[in-house]
This record gives structure tokens, C-alpha cells and sequence, in this order.
């Protein structure tokens, strides 16, 4: 975050390590500077939890999306123009008054990064990967969403190649919203489903 | 809410931040050792799956390190065993 280069903090070890093998690969020909810079802006930029929020609002305003979206997320979410690493193999789960539904990597990151960019801390953190598995309930009720007793929750758990995007339930009092409208209301929270809308 | 509490204090992990901010990289170095990490992927035409075997096995390792620490012990695996020395 410190562009300051007058008075720069010190860098740190694993940073020092970053700069060291950045340097060694680009020195070799094996990457290139303006590559890198692409990739970091990309995620600055171009994904995160505003294109979810588009598939989402697409998908409570037309039915034959959805129904498309439920059935063949990957080639659904194309649809919108959104796809590519980490989003090759999407599953769209979807919560209803019966099942509410929440997303994990129990093992490190995975994440959906063409609909939701890159995952926040706590979605990498040791005591999310561990215990939302083991207590989902108590879990979502620290992160200050209460599923109700009678609410079955399901963990879906991020494997080798697919990743998951929770499809919240659309807000009573909505209806008279359009699809930019109601994408406005969706969180990146209530996509992965530590929250709802 | 009090009986929540009551359950998470018998737990020794520590609560879980709130924030629902849209927070991409914490510091720049962050944003490049995962564009190195994407780029290597590509260029060797490998899946992220390779790539994530090595994260998977650095956060296993030491689970209480940062996890961007964790992922850049896991490019210097994955980068060493690319282009051995």
C-alpha cells in the first residue's frame, strides 16, 4: 500500500524473496515485467465481486438464465462475459427457505476469481478452513448471519478444479428493482454465503 | 447470542474478522508473487492444480504462518523445481 519512495518502510524478508526470484526469472527471459503488471491489474480491476453480483441479479430477473446458470455455471457465466483461471469449472449452488448454502477451501484458496476476484483474509485464514466445516452454524452466527434451526446448511468444500458461487436468495421488497439495481444489492459475502441479502 | 458466545469461547481459535471490505493485495509484493505464480503456470502449460499442490503442502507445513507468506515459500518450491539451478 506504501507508494511512499522518500520515506520507504523497510521490506520485510518474504518480500525481499519476491523481489529476488522476480528479478532471477525475468533476468532468465522466463517472464516478462509487463506481464506481471497485467495480471496484478487485472485483478485490481477487472474482477471481483461486481461481475458475481451481475450473474446473480441476471439470474432472479430471467428464469432461463437461471435455469441455465444451475445447470452449466461455467458456460452461464460466460454468457455475461466473465471467465478464465480459477473459473473453469463453475458451480452455482443456490439457497432456498429450506438449504442454505456456504463456500470453503478447506486445504488453502481456491476461489472463484472471475466472478469474485480474489479472496478476502478471513476465507484463507486456518480457523475459517477448519471450523466452518465442523460448525458451520456457529461459525456463520460469529460472522453475524443466525440460519435458523430450521435452515439445513450445506459446506461445499473447493476441490482440485471446481469452485463454487452461492446464488443468495432475492430480498423481499425487491421486485420493483432492475437487473443494475438488484446487482447493487448483492455482497461478496452473500456469494460465498457467510451472509445473507 | 449469549449461548453463541458461550460455544465460541470454549474454542481456542481466535474469531474470524467481519470486515466485508473489498480488499485485493494488502501490499504490492503480494499482487506480483501471484502474478509469478500464474505466469510460471502458464508458461510451463501446466494447471493451477500443480501449482496448488505446493501451496497446499506450504500452509500444511506451518498452518499459524501468514498465508502470503505461505504462498511465496510454495513459488519458491514450485519455481526451483522449474528451473533447477
Amino acid at each position: 500500500m506504501s507508494e511512499d519512495h522518500h520515506h520507504p518502510i523497510p521490506r520485510t524478508a518474504v518480500e525481499e524473496r519476491v523481489d529476488a526470484l522476480e528479478a532471477l526469472l525475468i533476468d532468465k527471459g522466463i517472464l516478462d515485467p509487463a506481464a506481471i503488471d497485467a495480471i496484478v491489474e487485472y485483478f485490481e480491476h477487472d474482477v471481483g465481486p461486481m461481475n458475481g453480483a451481475k450473474v446473480v441479479a441476471r439470474a432472479w430477473t430471467d428464469a432461463d438464465y437461471k435455469s441455465r446458470l444451475l445447470v452449466n455455471a461455467t458456460a452461464a457465466i460466460a454468457e455475461l462475459g466473465f471467465g478464465g483461471p480459477e473459473g473453469e469449472h463453475m458451480i452455482v449452488v443456490e439457497n432456498t427457505p429450506e438449504v442454505h448454502n456456504v463456500v470453503v477451501c478447506t486445504l488453502c484458496s481456491c476461489y472463484p476469481w472471475p466472478v469474485l476476484g480474489l479472496p478476502p483474509n478471513w476465507y484463507k485464514s486456518a480457523p475459517y478452513r477448519s471450523r466452518v466445516v465442523r460448525e458451520p452454524r456457529v461459525v456463520l452466527a460469529e460472522m453475524g448471519y443466525v440460519v435458523p434451526d430450521n435452515v439445513e446448511i450445506r459446506v461445499w468444500d473447493s476441490s482440485a478444479e471446481i469452485r463454487y458461487l452461492v446464488l443468495p436468495i432475492r430480498p423481499d421488497g425487491s421486485e420493483h428493482l432492475d437487473v443494475s439495481e438488484l446487482a447493487a444489492l448483492v455482497t461478496r459475502d452473500s456469494m460465498i454465503g457467510v451472509a445473507r441479502l | 447470542m449469549s449461548h453463541t458466545a458461550a460455544v465460541a469461547d470454549g474454542l481456542a481459535e481466535p474469531l474470524i474478522p467481519r470486515s466485508n471490505g473489498a480488499l485485493v493485495f494488502d501490499a504490492p509484493w503480494q499482487g506480483r508473487a501471484l502474478a509469478i505464480a500464474i505466469l510460471l503456470v502458464e508458461r510451463t502449460d501446466q494447471q493451477w492444480d500443480v501449482f496448488r499442490r505446493y501451496l497446499i503442502q506450504a500452509i500444511d507445513d506451518e498452518p499459524e504462518r501468514p498465508y502470503w507468506d505461505s504462498f511465496v515459500t510454495a513459488l519458491d518450491s514450485f519455481a526451483a523445481e522449474l528451473e533447477p539451478d
